[in-house]
């Protein structure tokens, strides 16, 4: 069906290009081009850099070429072997957190669309209210510790992060634009709510899911606030983001605070090595992005399933 | 909507809807568990706070937490530089955001629009911190790479660093940078969601791209828009501290168009620690942007009951 | 079976927290010291089983009623706990086998001595502040001993706000022998608050955190400053000789945070002021040498001062001593620097210079370079205001939560009296990561690798240190570092607030608004990053300092010290 769309929609574009859509197509190009011109540069610096020897970075800086390539940084990184470990967890933190959270944002995003479900407005102000309110970091913490016991326990990283109120505000929407017949005509079939949704609902949300879906495996994948709270040093594996974290800010946390006034810390990441670290850390999840982007480049229309 | 005002009671409705109610349990004990149980702790913010007697066993002491806030004179400018940001960061973010997406979708080389909408993911996954050290090395005064540049053609250096008045501009610059590949990928999955067949028609009929655009994608976006504007507008309070921080730092010169809420607050708490203070910073934010959210929803409710959020 | 017995104590902890937290203040410790014992009984006869093997093997050497040198003879140590040091710092990460190892043999002997074993939580120093309160917050029994100061760590508002336990004179008699004998009676008073003992001072190590500049002596002889430096003038004048001579070196890469330090370095320099600690970072309330009890706020007073200062600062800016963008210059790598010649400066604390002064492997310029040497000037030198360090700086404290206060007493008092304890918590495994030279000085091993070996400075034992049982590190130049400790000892005066805790609940909004101010101006001032005149700034400083209720702090302060000391 996809497939049969994507051809129709071509064919369509050779047909036919007007004077107004060479302009904007020209206009895309030049502006599309230069904006990724912005954002690749700087992170060529990072990469260029974690390849640059520390004392090359001193005297000359930062380079977007490096001078001579090094593999130092990478060495000390990868030295004690934990990275691997963090790359483990991270990768199964994602796939679990991901897979579990689409579940019940879209079910709940379904629901909550429903116009004849009596509870949406309630339910969607208990839900949305709790991005307005927050009861502050000590509460939470002392929740978290005292009474679910989740000290040093992955789940208190992986159950915060599960959904948001605007993951699930977003796939509502997402949802909406699925006409309602297609629920009407699941009940004429005597089809009830949880069929509709996973047969008829599910296979039309693929864009979506996949925007949630990546939206919560970004989330995953950069987490570091609630592993530093709640991953004390008993924790011998921590998430990957936050061993960058760890290594960037460590020294300059020390230097604006009181204790930076007397204590001395003996090693002071290096320049490659914050660079290094963070092209390890980025890099598995920036390799996944066209995998999923398959999905929003030939997405399924809802046009082509109601056809 | 009203006729569905229809006689049913309580149970009535809870029975017609199980299943999907059952469909909303998790989301719901959700967020009773991780929202709604800690709640009572904002109690926190009228307290002395106590080790042993913890947050409801301390002495309540009133509003003295707000104390600090209240008479440091900054109040006022702390929370307009965070709005001001704000408003400046959902604004245009989302403008430029669909005009990216939309720029997108009218592209038909599908390998460029792979690489580009990769490429222009990447700001989004490098750290603040680093964002900081990038932006020092591009634009600090002795040996930064604009100023490098203008000593080349025998021009003047630039002193941003000293210069609180091109900040504003410059992290509105920074922070479109690095969000927009983030929040085109929501706009761009909903231009996918669009009829097919009425951009077909359209292109039967003879409409133009511009028509297209015009007529066909930015209404169907609209919804998202205003709503992705109106949930963000919740937190208009909340400044985004990990930007500000790295990029501008403790540079007082700075301060008076780049101090938001959270970096002050940030800076009292590294020189003397106190939960409560925190709590009564956050439920001050909280207030004032529900107070924002209430106000506005209720407007939209009223032109159109659709694009409200609940 | 110890597993079982963990959980237990977990699961009672944890229930005792549980009922502490409902119960609101009816003493918290007392209950979950309870709760505790009933759990351990219930698991109490297969422990006693396992003991009593235990004790028949160590009888030989140290049978717990004939001995004489066992001073806990008397207390029941049946059961097995397992005491959980709280400190800032990283857990170590490269050097983690080599950890273990030590930990290990640790806790064999902490458990042959007093049926116990330490772990050590860290505290990362990212966030904290935060994150240590926040654990301490906790009360449930994972924390025991913590590691705290008074002039970093607020150890006085915890100790004031219930984090930590009173320690009677019994407990410590009875528990920690050896610290109670060792620390004077009138150090354990400057440990007290309202009567009652909160912190353990680390009051036998000598060590000096007095701030200043960290210098090359060897171009300051070049700059015709034959003796060094020694004042604030000079260091202009070896700025400028530094600049001019070695165009490619920034005299002092500083990063821009040094200002609290300099300002309270130049005041010291310019007067006698004597400063209280922990009230706020800026150190800004004092008496003076000569009146100690008279409270006075000297960025108040010293106005013609700290015009000069500010001029001075405003030369050093124009002169290059730092980067033109050095309050956000976050990067700044200038201690490492330092080390290799690249810059020829550094701020920092007296025991900083004995690291740098020496010429160890990391400290290149003295490979390089020999005729290198570094030179320290110290903020008060030209009016010889030294003040020494007060005994809290390092301090440890027993969690007011922990369900095992009496072995947790025990274990620090091994840690810090028992030299195998010490060493091993201190250096490491003797001959894998130190070994004692003929001299009796500390060295590294044949085939010591630092990354992976040392443990010296990991386990941050900053509250229990002890100069009976240091082994001096033989990489130091002790002669130089002597010379000026001898210096320090004939001018300074100890620190004299050490039984003053202010009570700053009724002033804490001011004294949260003034550091703001502090440190704002101070910054502009310091690094001379204001515009208009000198006595412009420090007008508008002073100005705001005042609206902020610089006064009302200083009258409160005073009328607190009047209670105290009259």
């Amino acid at each position: 069906m996809a497939n049969k769309d994507k051809d129709f929609m071509e064919s369509g574009a050779k047909v036919k290009i007007g004077t107004s859509d060479k302009i904007i197509r020209g206009f895309g190009y030049a502006f599309i081009t230069l904006y990724a011109f912005c954002c690749i540069i700087p992170f060529l610096i990072i990469v260029s850099s974690s390849f640059t020897s520390e004392a090359v970075i001193r005297a000359e800086g930062v380079q977007i070429i490096p001078k001579d390539i090094s593999l130092e940084a990478y060495k000390m990184v990868t030295k004690s072997g934990g990275i691997w470990k963090s790359y483990a967890l991270t990768i199964i933190m994602t796939l679990v957190g991901t897979t579990l959270g689409m579940s019940i944002i879209s079910m709940t995003g379904y629901a909550l669309q429903r116009k004849d479900f009596h509870f949406r407005n309630a339910i969607s102000f208990y839900i949305y209210f709790t991005s307005l309110f927050s009861a502050g970091l000590a509460p939470y913490y002392l929740l978290m510790t005292q009474t679910y016991h989740l000290q040093d326990n992955y789940l208190a990283v992986l159950l915060p992060l599960l959904m948001s109120p605007w993951l699930i505000i977003l796939m509502k929407n997402f949802v909406k634009a699925i006409p309602h017949e297609i629920t009407e005509s699941g009940k004429i079939d005597g089809a009830g709510d949880m069929r509709i949704f996973v047969s008829l609902i599910l296979p039309m949300l693929k864009p979506a899911l996949a925007t949630i879906g990546l939206f919560l495996a970004l989330g995953y994948w950069n987490e570091w606030y609630q592993s530093s709270l709640f991953l004390g040093s008993k924790v011998a594996v921590k998430p990957l983001q936050f061993t960058l974290y760890e290594v960037v800010n460590k020294i300059d946390a020390l230097k604006n605070s009181v204790a930076g006034q007397f204590v001395n810390i003996a090693d002071i990441p290096q320049e490659s090595v914050k660079m290094a670290n963070a092209v390890l850390a980025t890099g598995p999840i920036v390799l996944l992005y066209p995998f999923v982007q398959k999905y929003f480049i030939s997405g399924i229309t809802v046009g082509a399933v109601k056809g | 909507m009203k006729k569905r005002k229809s006689g049913l009671t309580f149970w009535q409705k809870i029975v017609k809807d199980r299943t999907l109610i059952l469909m909303c349990i998790p989301a719901i004990l959700f967020f009773f568990l991780f929202s709604y149980m800690p709640l009572p702790g904002v109690y926190a913010a009228f307290v002395k706070f106590n080790y042993r007697d913890g947050i409801f066993g301390s002495k309540f002491i009133g509003l003295d937490n707000f104390k600090f806030l209240v008479t440091s004179g900054e109040l006022f400018n702390l929370t307009k530089n965070t709005i001001l940001y704000n408003l400046a960061f959902i604004l245009l973010g989302n403008l430029l955001a669909v005009f990216v997406a939309i720029l997108l979708n009218e592209l038909r080389s599908k390998m460029f629009k792979k690489v580009s909408q990769t490429v222009l993911f990447l700001p989004y996954f490098i750290s603040q911190v680093l964002v900081g050290l990038l932006v020092f090395n591009l634009l600090n005064f002795d040996t930064g790479f604009v100023n490098s540049i203008l000593a080349g053609l025998g021009r003047e250096r630039w002193q941003p660093y000293s210069d609180p008045g091109v900040w504003p501009v410059l992290l509105v610059i920074i922070y479109l940078w690095q969000q927009t590949g983030y929040n085109s990928v929501v706009y761009f999955a909903s231009i996918m969601g669009i009829d097919g067949e009425m951009m077909e028609a359209a292109k039967v009929d003879g409409a133009n791209g511009f028509q297209r655009i015009r007529y066909i994608i930015l209404p169907s976006l609209k919804p998202t828009i205003v709503i992705l504007l109106l949930f963000a507008l919740g937190g208009i309070v909340k400044g985004n501290f990990g930007l500000f921080y790295n990029i501008v730092g403790t540079n007082p010169i700075l301060y008076p168009t780049t101090d938001i809420i959270e970096t002050y607050v940030y800076r009292a708490s590294m020189v003397s620690f106190n939960f409560s203070t925190a709590s009564a910073v956050g439920l001050y934010q909280s207030i004032i942007g529900f107070v924002i959210v209430m106000t506005v929803n209720w407007i939209v409710k009223k032109i159109e009951p659709d694009y409200s959020l609940f | 079976m110890k597993k079982k017995l963990l959980a237990a104590l977990l699961t009672a902890s944890m229930v005792a927290g549980l009922t502490a937290c409902g119960g609101g203040s009816d003493a918290p410790a007392d209950n979950s010291s309870q709760a505790d014992n009933s759990a351990a009984s219930t698991d109490n006869s297969t422990e006693s089983a396992d003991n009593g093997a235990a004790s028949a093997d160590s009888s030989a050497s140290s049978g717990d009623t004939a001995s004489s040198d066992d001073p806990w003879a008397n207390v029941d140590t049946s059961e097995h706990v397992v005491i959980t040091y709280m400190t800032t710092g990283d857990t170590p990460s490269g050097t983690k086998e080599k950890y273990d190892e030590m930990m290990t043999q640790l806790n064999a002997i902490l458990t042959e001595k007093v049926n116990a074993e330490l772990d050590i939580n860290f505290i990362s120093w990212t966030d904290y502040l935060s994150n240590y309160n926040l654990t301490l917050a906790r009360m449930d029994g994972s924390v025991d001993l913590v590691g705290t100061a008074s002039d970093w760590l607020d150890a006085w508002p915890n100790a004031k706000n219930g984090a930590f336990l009173e320690l009677s004179e019994d407990m410590l008699k009875t528990y920690a022998p050896k610290t109670w004998e060792s620390v004077p009676a009138e150090n354990w008073e400057l440990c007290k608050y309202d009567g009652e003992i909160y912190l353990i001072p680390e009051d036998n190590y000598a060590q000096w955190t007095n701030h200043g500049f960290i210098y090359r002596l060897d171009w300051a002889k070049e700059a015709g400053l034959t003796d060094g430096v020694h004042s604030w003038e000079d260091l202009t004048e070896y700025f400028r000789y530094v600049k001019t001579t070695y165009p490619d070196i920034i005299p002092w890469d500083s990063d821009g945070t040094q200002q609290a330090q300099m300002a309270g370095g130049w005041i010291a320099s310019h007067s006698n002021y004597v400063p209280i600690d922990g009230i706020n970072a800026g150190a800004m309330w004092g008496g003076t040498r000569d009146d100690l009890y008279t409270v006075y706020c000297p960025f108040m007073t010293e106005t013609d001062s700290l015009v000069e200062y500010a001029k001075m600062m405003k030369e050093w800016d124009e002169i290059g001593v730092w980067q033109t963008d050095v309050l956000n210059n976050r990067s700044s790598t200038n201690r490492d620097d330092y080390r290799v010649g690249t810059v020829a400066a550094e701020q920092h604390h007296t025991q900083t210079w004995t690291d740098l002064v020496s010429p160890t492997p990391a400290n290149k310029i003295y490979q390089d370079n020999p005729n290198a040497e570094s030179g320290f000037f110290y903020f008060g030198e030209e009016t010889g205001n030294v003040t020494a360090l007060s005994i809290t700086h390092g301090a440890m404290a027993i969690s007011a939560g922990s369900a095992n206060p009496e072995r947790a007493l025990m274990v620090y008092d091994l840690l810090r009296n028992d030299p195998e304890c010490y060493k091993l918590f201190c250096y490491g495994v003797e001959g894998v990561s130190y070994e004692i030279t003929a001299d009796g000085l500390r060295t590294t091993p044949e085939g010591y690798n630092q990354d992976t070996d040392n443990i010296n400075g990991t386990t941050n034992f900053w509250w229990g240190r002890n100069d009976d049982l240091e082994v001096l590190d033989a990489s130091r130049d002790w002669d130089k570092i002597n010379a000026l400790y001898d210096e320090y000892d004939k001018i300074k005066i100890e620190y004299p607030y050490g039984q003053f805790v202010a009570n700053v609940d009724p002033i804490q909004a001011q004294i949260q608004n003034i550091s703001e101010i502090h440190d704002s101006y101070m910054k502009q001032i310091s690094y001379g990053k204001y515009s208009g005149t000198a006595e412009d700034i420090v007008a508008e400083y002073q100005a705001a300092l005042t609206a902020a209720g610089v006064d009302d702090v200083t009258a409160e302060l005073q009328r607190q010290f009047d209670e105290l000391y009259k």
